[in-house]
């Protein structure tokens, strides 16, 4: 038998599938075509994007800033490339961006260094990698792209909205999943 | 990565095209090879079937 905490120290370097992961997939299956082009930013174990992909038969790539989980990703059959958001890839190429960012507004004195926290923590406003990825996300989408992106309330969803809105995009809530602590929505924008 | 991958990905720095030299292949799979920047230069690894595409500042972790 193994208590939580050693099953958790199972797995340090990876983030596994969650509640998060399974809503993500689900909703952004539902609204893509085979003919889109997906990128998925913080693939992790590449659970979604082999979801997306195996569902809409669209070709889905992966990216993490994270090596292990871009070696996770690829041995389940998903494109991986390592990258930091959208930075290495051209112009208006994506149909459809996924994310499941790092959420988790976390005090700087008790933020550890390793890739677990990387793939959990959002910084002091759980936005710290929200944000930036809404100011450069634009670049790559397609004229008529679009992005599902997965926000807590403990994030705070109306922040996201209002930064995606300074980024020219307008945001509807295609599905909200109340849990415990905080409650999850899968957000659509648009331009 | 797929070759098709090219008309994907750019430098991450200033978003020019990357030239590929592949020194391990598999069908249509580059396994092992360099992308390098045709404006800045900048050389980018691909190791087993992953391009590192991170900016230099970021790739030592």
């Amino acid at each position: 038998m193994t208590d939580l905490a050693e099953r958790r120290g199972m797995e340090t370097n990876v983030y596994q599938p969650a509640e998060d992961s399974h809503l993500l997939a689900e909703v952004a299956a539902g609204d893509i075509d085979e003919s889109d082009l997906v990128l998925e930013v913080g693939t992790g174990s590449g659970y979604v994007s082999e979801f997306v992909k195996n569902e809409t038969n669209a070709r889905v790539l992966g990216s993490d800033v994270n090596p292990h989980a871009c070696s996770n990703a690829r041995e389940r059959g998903v494109e991986a490339v390592r990258a930091d958001l959208v930075s290495p890839f051209r112009d208006a190429v994506f149909d459809a961006v996924l994310f499941n960012p790092p959420y988790l507004p976390t005090d700087p004195d008790e933020e550890r260094d390793d890739w677990m926290e990387r793939a959990l923590s959002g910084g002091e406003s759980g936005r710290e990698v929200i944000d930036p990825f809404l100011d450069s996300v634009g670049r790559v989408l397609a004229p008529d792209g679009r992005v599902y992106l997965l926000v807590s309330s403990l994030s705070g969803v109306e922040e996201v909205v209002s930064r995606a809105s300074e980024n020219g995009f307008s945001a509807v809530a295609l599905r909200d999943e109340s849990f415990p602590f905080e409650t999850l929505s899968i957000l659509k924008l648009i331009r | 990565m797929k070759k098709s991958l090219m008309d994907i990905i750019c430098c991450p720095l200033d978003k020019q095209e990357l030239e590929l030299d592949a020194r391990q292949e598999e069908g249509e799979e580059v396994i092992f090879g360099t992308l390098t920047c045709t404006q800045c230069g900048e050389r980018y690894p691909i190791e087993d079937g992953i391009p590192n595409l991170l900016p230099p500042d970021m790739r030592e972790a």
